[in-house]
């Protein structure tokens, strides 16, 4: 029996992956989540499309398993009730994208309670509640937008703090040319003081919300960060729709078994 | 009216001294309690410090060296009792400059003289131990004994097994007035209540001399030390194996390079004298240096990746160490130490109840006190993970995905004597959030998670000691 590859993360680019490897090898693709569809939700028709093609391929979805540690040859994953070891030749990495840290995107000062990713925030706004009135959201990935209308849905205001310009029409203000951002507060955060090009401005928020250029979450301990023959991380930080992550993820897949002497 | 409690003892300050010595108290038949103004154990100094279980700090013949040699050796033993992380690495101190080098013969022979293992090291012999080390490495110390630990899991560790031996644990209740009583007896007054105690332990860290000047004690000059310290990810983590220590000088012990026991690397601290211990602040200039430090001393660093800064207050004053009855007050004890306080947690508590002994504690040990804790088997570190499952299946949700820590671990963080109160402890007592993603995948569900077990709502949960996750 063939070792089979290992996919992990069932977003557009992992499922584009696993059904591009799925025309040479068997295939199994591990999602921690119990739905297929990443960042882009399972709902959509283009996402289920994706699906139904990766698994008529013959991909194997492994729903709702969390991959933890990649050793030669075989993967744990975690599911409820059940942790198990996969075993597989190599291991391809989709595990989608978080926004910057707060280190990653140099914020000094205060670390008071109320500065949050904005992945969480969302989470926290989707329950419909008011949590804050004024929020500073620093950086402009792609949730702050998103995260913008959440905030303004539940009666808040929105500022953007960004270190390049550049229009955000989302924001119920803007702050350009940001050059080092302090957050200040002992117990709640209260204010942002941002260093600018014109002047420090503190701006009184309730909330300082973490959206910085997307990172490509890697967590697979034994695959944390090396590129070599057994691991490929195929999450790429371009592609803003699921149709050109998908492909991006097909051609991560195509490069590789062509360079591995897969084709045909 | 309310009627006071009455106790034995009250301890006020829960960070690692307190907690440990209310753990040795706990092995006795008096009447304890501890008192700590925030709303967790492990607050401040013994959050915010570099994780090091040293075996040598400082002159010999002192007490804090006899109170480190007393526990240095312990640590396995009693590590594995409490289910806290320690791991003996080994430190080396490593000379850059002829000048730190001339100093690392007489820095090895005060190591000696403190009856510590220490081998002067070749810069050779020094690559073989740790080759990530700068390669101006002159010279170096091996210091075999150091030990890495989890400071937070110590403390809370501690507190845990005081609470199981019956010690009752106010969080929550600062200490505004100490009124001495008649006879043995002295009430202590927080802002939430009152207790009458016969002796007083002041384990108040940054906020000792305050406790002194309220007990009557002697006058205590003391001012907070601030800290500053970055995380690194745990991809450099991998392949640094040993403490890297910058040469001591006289005015300071310089800078740190610690692999930490959640595979992290730990740079720093500073040290900036101040006023404000509520001022735990980082500042870019400050991070700026620790960064160049640690490149210096291991170069490597400089391609790692920063996952975290933060500060912390260390009680700092005119003695560096404090552990003795008070020189006005018979019956207050003091127990601080500015940089060593995990390293001589369990001795400190040992001397702590000797002295209480001295001063008229009857104290007799109780054969029937539990000495450990079951351990809470670790999803990201079970040797078996696949046989986790059967003992409580919510080990398969993982929430934690960079740390690995499941479901199972968070819901004993909360079912466990001194449950967290907050995200951040839950983050203390499973290591939830201390990733490279800093949160941005598990927040959501460990505010969901911490709402549950606190029975409070998602915007009046607490993310910090502190405050709240909504306003």
């Amino acid at each position: 029996v063939t070792a089979p590859y290992l996919v992990v993360g069932a977003g557009a680019s992992g499922l584009g992956c696993a059904a591009a490897l799925a025309q040479r090898h068997p295939v199994e693709l591990v999602e921690r989540i119990p739905v297929a569809g990443g960042e882009a939700g399972w709902r959509t028709a283009e996402i289920q499309a994706l699906r139904v093609a990766a698994e008529s391929r013959g991909v194997r979805l492994r729903l709702g398993c969390a991959a933890l540690r990649w050793q030669p040859g075989r993967l744990l994953i975690a599911g409820p009730g059940r942790i198990e070891w996969i075993a597989g030749s190599t291991l391809f990495f989709a595990g989608g994208l978080r926004p910057g840290t707060a280190a990653e995107l140099g914020l000094s000062g205060d670390r008071p309670a109320g500065v949050l990713p904005a992945t969480v925030a969302l989470h926290l706004l989707d329950s419909g509640a008011r949590l804050w009135s004024r929020v500073a959201i620093v950086g402009n990935g792609p949730w702050a937008g998103q995260l913008a209308a959440a905030v303004q849905a539940t009666g808040g205001r929105a500022v953007s703090v960004c270190r390049s310009r550049g229009s955000r029409p989302w924001a119920d203000a803007c702050v350009d040319q940001a050059r080092g951002f302090e957050v200040v507060g002992r117990d709640r955060v209260r204010a942002l003081r941002v260093d600018t090009p014109t002047g420090v401005q503190e701006l009184g928020c309730d909330a300082v919300l973490l959206a910085g250029s997307p990172q490509p979450v890697r967590n697979v301990t034994g695959a944390l960060d090396q590129d070599d023959d057994a691991v490929t991380f195929v999450q790429s930080l371009d592609g803003r729709s699921v149709a050109e992550r998908a492909r991006l993820g097909r051609e991560a897949a195509t490069t590789w078994l062509r360079q591995n002497g897969e084709t045909r | 009216v309310q009627q006071a409690r009455d106790f034995d003892v009250v301890i006020v300050g829960a960070g690692v001294l307190g907690a440990a010595v209310a753990a040795r108290l706990s092995g006795t038949d008096a009447r304890v309690c501890v008192l700590e103004a925030e709303t967790d154990v492990a607050e401040h100094a013994s959050k915010g410090n570099a994780g090091v279980a040293v075996s040598y700090y400082g002159a010999p013949d002192t007490q804090q060296t006899r109170l480190i040699n007393a526990s240095s050796p312990g640590w396995e033993l009693l590590c594995r009792r409490l289910d806290v992380p320690f791991r003996r690495l080994g430190g080396l101190m490593i000379a850059l400059t002829p000048d730190e080098a001339d100093r690392l013969g007489p820095t090895r022979d005060e190591a000696l003289g403190c009856g510590v293992r220490a081998e002067l090291l070749s810069a050779a012999e020094a690559f073989a131990v740790e080759p990530l080390i700068s390669p101006d490495c002159l010279a170096a110390i091996h210091l075999p004994q150091e030990g890495v630990i989890d400071p937070l899991r110590l403390t809370v560790a501690y507190a845990r097994l005081a609470v199981r031996n019956g010690v009752r644990l106010r969080l929550g209740k600062r200490v505004v007035a100490i009124e001495p009583e008649s006879g043995q007896q002295s009430t202590v007054i927080t802002d939430r209540g009152r207790l009458r105690t016969r002796f007083v332990v002041n384990a108040a860290g940054v906020g000792a001399a305050r406790i002194s000047a309220l007990a009557g004690g002697e006058p205590i000059t003391s001012w907070p030390r601030k800290g500053q310290y970055v995380v690194l990810d745990r991809s450099f983590g991998e392949r640094l194996r040993s403490i890297v220590f910058s040469t001591h000088t006289p005015d300071t012990k310089g800078s740190n390079v610690v692999p930490t026991t959640h595979g992290s690397v730990l740079l720093g601290p500073t040290a900036h004298d101040h006023d404000d211990a509520d001022d735990r602040a980082t500042d870019p200039a400050t991070i700026d240096v620790i960064l160049a430090n640690a490149r210096k001393l291991v170069p490597a660093t400089a391609s790692a990746q920063p996952i975290k800064t933060f500060a912390a207050n260390r009680p700092a004053g005119d003695e560096a160490h404090r552990l003795r009855i008070d020189a006005r007050n018979p019956r207050l004890v003091h127990v601080t130490d500015r940089s060593a306080g995990v390293s001589i947690s369990p001795a400190a508590a040992e001397l702590v109840l000797e002295l209480l002994r001295k001063a008229g504690l009857d104290a007799a040990d109780r054969p029937d006190a539990a000495d450990s804790l079951p351990a809470v088997p670790r999803l990201r570190t079970a040797e078996d993970p696949t046989a986790l499952t059967t003992l409580d299946p919510l080990y398969g949700q993982v929430v934690c995905a960079c740390e690995q820590v499941s479901a199972a671990e968070i819901q004993r963080a909360f079912d466990e004597p001194v449950p967290a109160t907050s995200m951040d402890g839950v983050r203390k007592r499973t290591g939830a959030g201390y990733g490279r993603c800093q949160g941005s995948l598990c927040l959501a569900g460990i505010s969901f998670l911490t709402g549950m077990g606190t029975h409070t709502g998602p915007g009046s949960v607490r993310q910090t000691a502190r405050g709240t996750v909504g306003s």
